[in-house]
């Protein structure tokens, strides 16, 4: 057999490749997260033996990552089609509320999941449509966080609504053997995923996150697509509003603020940048899951839950740190190997 | 003058109170490569903005094929065939070549999942690989997001973005706002032949460049900006380095000076 080891300037191989260890360093930083959480679940199973490894313990770690999961997917929309929104927490306890009050009040079950799904994707188009009008995204959302707890207090008459029986098939109910979340999650994930990488619309998303002036120059109306992400992002707030409530069985008016940093971390775990255009819901999805196989461990080690906090704002430091070094080395590598890049091919 | 592909009249354009554009005529034919020089300020990119609808002049005329026409946006002037290479290169950064050449004008897979709006990835990929083969550069596998690039080698994907829609009408417009001036001397030379390929197809193109050599040896003709007024419009044949060098810094004077303008 016959290797062929090809120069670096002499690009003339039929399929284009980038170098072995190019790719070697995109996988890292594009699946590291994987193997992250792959490491961390191989050394609770040692250090939490015998009680983590086992398929229950693994249900009740998916179960409580669902929630983080779902609001992280509203915030990762948000950020990667290039805005915060902050409005998360007042969404949906408003969608909850909503809810709430339209099964207590004798609308059908199914109709008023539904009324405070589109309720939700319709303060989005709220949030999107103000913003666009240039203001601040983050200001504009905690404006509209008050705005919506407010309404929750509002239809609520500042109580709980509770007895909400019929939600529970949303909520604690079991579906082949897993918890009812872990399927809204997991559908939600998948079909958001698909949008994103596969559907038009959901790349022109990307790209307007990533950098809207490019989209404009394409003859693509840049804005529908921010307004479109927070659609996206406030349908998950409420998605994820819901769940709470049906978990419950009861809705709560008061939102809570803390499920933007347990979703910010997990989005932030997975890479996505701040600054927008980038970012897998796959990734998120695993940051939500390392959160809850932390606190998960921890707890049954009898570890205070605050060392689980802390924890995880180390790895996250940490997975900053490596993002950084993976990509200034990829830049040098091709920076390296770009010189003969441009060829005027005469074939 | 019918063969004109862009023709603008008279155009003026203020920022505020500043005067970057004065009465400017100036036109390209479908084939030609038609250069614009001037020193820093001279109104270039502003002249190229309006063009390509990026700015709506304060007043004048755009012609696109004997047609007036105003562009409200990019987008209209994209209608109408022409496309902008602009000097902050506005690409995507996260998505990959392929991704970035095919946004706007992306292919969807055939049957329900088409109508789904589900992207045939392969197919733009083959297209694009396709299109940057016709157009003789080779950049990275189309894979490769755009960020890991090389400063050349973004410059020929911003171009080759602009080419490959002009190229499908072969009424197209490209204007190219210095397009080399991130480039060394290998890959100057490469965008420069890119150039006189398109133009040989039967592409206008208007070309904003500080490289005098490169202006001399690519362009058909040049018209030379000085304070936002159009001071020489030259066959390359007719004219020489030292005069350009003038009517850039103002030392010689205008080819179209009158009377009026003597104050
Ligand atoms: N956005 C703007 N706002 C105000 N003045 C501008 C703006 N853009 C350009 N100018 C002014 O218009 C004149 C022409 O600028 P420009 O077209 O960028 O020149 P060039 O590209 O030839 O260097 C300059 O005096 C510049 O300061
Ligand atoms: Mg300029």
């Amino acid at each position: 057999m016959t290797v062929t080891i090809a120069a670096p300037q002499a690009v003339s191989a039929e399929k284009d490749k980038d170098p072995a260890l190019i790719r070697w360093l995109i996988f890292i930083r594009d699946r590291g997260i994987f193997v992250l959480w792959a490491v961390l679940l191989i050394a609770f199973s040692i250090w939490a033996s015998p009680y983590f490894a086992s398929l229950d313990n693994g249900i009740l770690i998916a179960n409580a990552a669902a929630l983080t999961a779902i609001f992280a997917a509203g915030i990762a929309v948000g950020i990667i089609c290039g805005a915060l929104d902050l409005s998360i927490p007042g969404t949906a306890a408003l969608a909850g509320c909503t809810c709430g009050w339209l099964i207590t009040h004798g609308t059908p079950t199914g109709l008023a999941i539904l009324v405070a799904l589109v309720l939700g994707g319709f303060v989005g188009l709220i949030n999107g449509l103000i913003s666009l009008r240039g203001f601040n995204p983050i200001i504009v959302t905690i404006g509209t966080l008050s705005v919506m707890s407010g309404a929750a207090a509002g239809i609520a008459g500042g109580y709980t609504i509770s007895g909400l029986d019929s939600l529970v098939f949303m909520g604690t109910d079991r579906f082949a053997g897993l918890p009812a979340p872990v399927w809204i999650t997991a559908a939600l994930f998948a079909l958001l995923t698909v949008f994103l990488t596969r559907t038009r619309d959901g790349i022109r998303l990307m790209a307007v996150g990533g950098n809207p002036e490019a989209v404009r120059r394409s003859g693509i109306h840049a804005d529908r697509y921010k307004v479109l992400g927070f659609v996206i992002s406030g349908f998950c707030a409420a998605l994820g509003g819901l769940v709470t409530t049906a978990l419950v069985t009861e809705a709560n008016p008061a939102a809570n603020v803390s499920i933007i940093f347990n979703a910010l971390t997990a989005v932030a775990l997975a890479g996505v940048s701040l600054a927008g255009g980038r970012g897998s819901l796959p990734r998120v999805l695993v940051g939500a899951l390392i959160l809850g196989t932390i606190s998960n461990a921890l707890t049954i080690k009898g570890v205070s839950p605050y060392w689980a906090t802390a924890t995880t704002g180390l790895l996250l430091l940490g997975s900053l740190a490596l993002e950084k070094w993976v990509s200034t080395s990829v830049s040098r590598r091709l920076v390296q190997s770009a010189s003969a890049s441009v060829h005027t091919g005469t074939r | 003058m019918a063969d004109n592909a862009l023709e603008l009249r008279n155009i003026d354009m203020h920022y505020g109170y500043v005067r970057a554009l004065d009465g400017i005529d100036i036109a390209v034919r479908q084939g030609e490569v038609l250069g614009l020089l001037g020193d820093n300020g001279a109104g270039k990119s502003t002249l190229l903005k309006v063009m390509s609808g990026a700015h709506q002049p304060t007043s004048g005329e755009i012609r696109v094929h004997g047609a007036e026409k105003t562009f409200g946006s990019p987008a209209d002037a994209t209608h109408s065939g022409i496309q902008m290479v602009y000097q902050d290169l506005a690409l995507v950064d996260a998505q990959d070549i392929a991704t970035n050449l095919n946004l706007g004008r992306e292919i969807l897979r055939r049957g329900p999942l088409g109508w789904l709006g589900f992207v045939d990835h392969k197919a733009q990929r083959r297209r694009s690989t396709a299109e940057l083969e016709k157009l003789g550069v080779r950049t990275a596998a189309v894979t490769r997001p755009v960020e890991m690039l090389s400063g050349g080698q973004r410059q020929v994907v911003a171009l080759a973005r602009g080419a490959t829609r002009v190229n499908g009408e072969q009424s197209g417009i490209l204007l190219l706002d210095e397009p080399t001036a991130a480039l060394g001397y290998e890959q100057t030379q490469q965008v420069q032949s890119l150039i006189r390929r398109l133009a040989d197809q039967g592409v206008a193109c208007v070309l904003v460049t500080h490289n005098l050599p490169l202006a001399m040896s690519v362009c058909d003709r040049i018209a030379v900006l000085n304070r936002g007024r159009k001071v020489a419009d030259i066959p390359v044949a007719e004219t020489e380095n030292d005069h350009l060098v003038g009517w850039i810094t103002g030392a010689r004077a205008s080819m179209f000076a009158t009377a009026s303008e003597a104050s």
